[in-house]
C-alpha cells in the first residue's frame, strides 16, 4: 500500500464523530512504550542497532495479519519529504520526535491509520492507537492485543521491580499514556478551566491544549491523559481516566445548559458570527480558524447550528495545519498565502458540507 | 511594548513557552494574554503541579535532590557507559541496564515523578508473568498459613506448606510451569 493515500486524506478513522460522548470527546488514544533486549535506547544507539531493531519489529507485524485482523503499511521516516513528514504529525499518525530521525525512526501504519506503531522513536517501541469518542478500553484492547503479538517473537526488556523499562523514566512501568482529546469550549468560556487542571493534576493525571505550543488551548481542545506509569496498573490507569473524563464531560455539559439558559442570545450570536467568518473570510490564521471551528462546533452540538455535518469540523480541524495547506496547494506557502488558502478551503468546505453533508474524501484532488 | 496579538492595548503579561528545550517569548496585554492562555496564570501560582517540579529537577534550578543523588559513588553503567550524572542531565536512561546499574538509585527519581510509587504493579510479558503470578501465589499461600496457625488449623497449614514449597521449587526450576495432574 503506498504512502500517498495517508497523505492526500485528511480523514482518518479517529476522526469519524462516530463513538461514545463524540460531542465533547473527539478522540481517545493509547499509547505503550516497549524497548527490546540486547540494545541502548534510541539516545545511545548506532544505526546498526537501529535497523535491527526494526527489521525484527516490522517483520513480527508484518507477518501478523491474520492474528490481528489488520495489515500495516511500513514507512521509513527518511523516505519522506519534510512536508510529507508535517502531514503525518499533523494527522498523529507519528510523533514530531519521530519525524525528526530521520536515519533511524519508522512506522508501522495500519490501513484505517486507528493504529500507528513507531519504532526508533524515544524508545524502541511505541505502539499507539487512536479511536473517536471515548473508547479508552477498546483502544486500550486494541494496543494490548499488538503488545502479545509482539512479546512472542521479541524479548522486552522488563525488569520485575520496575516492569517495562523506558528510556524516559517517566514512562517506566507500565509505559501506558491513556489521553482522551477533548473539545471543551464552555468550561472555558466560562472560565472553569483553571480550577479543573489545577484538581487533576492532584489525581496524577495532567490537562493540556493540544494543536498549539506548550500549553495553548487552541480551538479550546485539551488532552487529559495520565501523568504516572509506576505503582498503578493499567486496568487502574484506564479506569482513573475514564472516571474523570466522566466527571469533565458532565461539567462541561453543565456550563453549556448555564451558558443557554443565562445568555442564549448572546451565545448565538457569537457561534453565527464564526460561522459567518468561517463560510466568507478571505484571509484566516491558526488562531482565528481553531476559535470558528471550536464555535461552530458547539453550536452543532447545542443544536443551535443546523445543516453542516460535525465531522467537516473534525477533518477542518486537521487540514487548515500548515503541512496540510501546503500538501493540498502542492506547493509551498510562505505565512500569509497560507492565510489565503486556509480562508479559501474552509469556505468552500463549509459550502460543500451544508449543501451535500458529505465525507467528499476526494474533493480537493485539483 | 504594544501586545503582539492586538497590537493595540500595552503589553502587561509577558508569556514564556519552552517547546523542545527552545524558549519563546511572547508579550500580551492583559486581554489577549487571558484568552490565549486560559489557564496559564493558575500553572504559575501552582508550584507543586508535577510537571514543573520535573523540568525544574532535571534544568538544575532545584539543586537539592541532585546533590542528594550526587553525593553517593559516580555510578556508571556498564553497558552503554552512560554515568548516572548523565542520566540525571538528560533525563532519559541510554539502556535497558541503566536500571539495573542506577538501581539503589532509582527509587528516589520515581518516588518524585510517579507519586510515590516505585515498584510496578501491573502487565508483565509472557515469561515475566507467569513467574510473578508464581511468587505472588506463593506469598498469598504464606499468608492464609500464618492465619491457619495463628487459628490453630494445623493440618490445615501442613498442606499449605507443602503447597508452597511445590511452587518455589518451581519457582527455583525457571518458573515453568509444571503440569502436575
Amino acid at each position: 500500500m503506498s504512502i500517498e493515500r495517508f497523505l492526500d486524506n485528511s480523514i482518518s478513522s479517529w476522526m469519524a464523530g462516530d463513538g461514545e460522548h463524540s460531542d465533547i470527546v473527539m478522540s481517545t488514544r493509547i499509547r505503550l512504550a516497549r524497548n527490546l533486549n540486547g540494545y541502548r535506547f534510541p539516545l545511545a544507539f548506532t544505526e546498526d542497532e537501529a535497523h535491527k531493531i526494526d527489521q525484527s519489529v516490522s517483520a513480527t507485524l508484518l507477518d501478523a495479519n491474520e492474528d490481528l485482523q489488520m495489515h500495516f503499511s511500513s514507512i521509513q521516516i527518511k523516505d519522506l519529504s519534510e512536508l510529507s513528514r508535517q502531514v503525518l504529525v499533523e494527522k498523529h499518525l507519528i510523533s514530531p520526535k519521530l519525524a525528526n530521525s530521520p536515519m533511524t525512526g519508522s512506522a508501522l501504519i495500519s490501513d484505517d491509520e486507528a493504529v500507528s506503531i513507531m519504532v526508533n522513536e524515544e524508545d524502541h517501541i511505541r505502539i499507539q492507537c487512536l479511536f473517536p469518542g471515548l473508547q479508552i478500553q477498546e483502544a486500550y484492547k486494541q494496543a494490548d492485543a499488538i503488545d502479545r503479538v509482539l512479546e512472542k517473537e521479541v524479548s522486552y526488556a522488563f525488569d520485575e521491580q520496575f516492569g517495562y523499562l523506558t528510556s524516559c523514566p517517566t514512562n517506566t512501568g507500565t509505559g501506558l499514556r491513556a489521553s482522551v482529546m477533548m473539545h471543551l469550549p464552555a468550561l472555558t468560556i466560562t472560565k472553569q478551566m483553571n480550577r479543573i487542571v489545577t484538581i487533576i493534576s492532584r489525581l496524577g493525571m495532567v490537562v493540556r491544549g493540544i494543536y498549539g505550543e506548550g500549553s495553548e488551548a487552541l480551538g479550546n481542545v485539551y488532552q487529559v491523559s495520565n501523568q504516572t506509569t509506576l505503582g498503578k496498573s493499567e486496568e487502574d490507569i484506564i479506569a482513573d481516566l475514564q472516571s474523570i473524563t466522566e466527571q469533565i464531560i458532565q461539567k462541561e455539559r453543565e456550563a453549556r445548559n448555564a451558558l443557554l439558559k443565562h445568555s442564549a442570545n448572546t451565545l448565538e450570536d457569537r457561534l453565527y458570527r464564526s460561522l459567518g467568518t468561517l463560510s466568507y473570510a478571505r484571509i484566516m490564521t491558526t488562531e482565528e480558524a481553531a476559535k470558528c471551528l471550536s464555535d461552530v462546533r458547539l453550536g452543532i452540538d447545542m443544536g443551535l447550528i443546523k445543516d453542516v455535518d460535525v465531522t467537516i469540523l473534525n477533518e477542518c480541524m486537521v487540514f487548515m495545519q500548515p503541512g496540510f495547506l501546503q500538501q493540498y496547494a502542492g506547493t509551498t506557502l510562505n505565512t500569509s498565502e497560507r492565510d489565503i488558502f486556509r480562508a479559501k478551503l474552509l469556505r468552500e468546505r463549509l459550502q460543500q458540507g451544508e449543501k451535500t453533508k458529505t465525507k467528499g474524501e476526494n474533493s480537493y484532488d485539483v | 511594548m504594544i501586545c503582539e496579538n492586538c497590537k493595540q492595548r500595552p503589553a502587561k503579561v509577558t508569556v514564556t513557552q519552552v517547546h523542545n528545550g527552545e524558549h519563546f517569548e511572547r508579550h500580551y496585554c492583559e486581554v489577549c494574554a487571558n484568552s490565549l492562555h486560559p489557564f496559564y496564570v493558575e500553572y504559575k501560582h501552582d508550584p507543586l503541579s508535577l510537571h514543573q517540579l520535573l523540568t525544574n529537577w532535571f534544568n538544575h534550578t532545584d539543586q537539592q535532590p541532585m546533590q542528594h543523588i550526587q553525593k553517593k559513588t559516580p555510578l556508571e553503567c556498564e553497558v552503554c557507559g552512560w554515568s548516572i550524572q548523565r542520566f540525571l542531565d538528560e533525563g532519559k536512561f541510554g539502556c535497558a541496564s541503566c536500571y539495573n546499574s542506577f538501581r539503589g538509585q532509582l527509587p528516589t527519581v520515581f518516588k518524585r515523578l510517579h507519586n510515590g510509587n516505585v515498584a510496578h504493579v501491573g502487565k508483565a510479558p509472557g515469561a515475566f508473568g507467569e513467574k510473578i503470578a508464581l511468587k505472588k501465589r506463593i506469598e498469598a499461600i504464606r499468608l492464609q498459613m500464618k492465619d491457619a496457625i495463628e487459628t490453630e488449623k494445623f493440618e490445615e497449614a501442613a498442606l499449605l506448606r507443602d503447597e508452597a514449597r511445590e511452587l518455589e521449587d518451581q519457582l527455583a526450576a525457571g518458573g515453568e510451569e509444571k503440569h502436575v495432574d
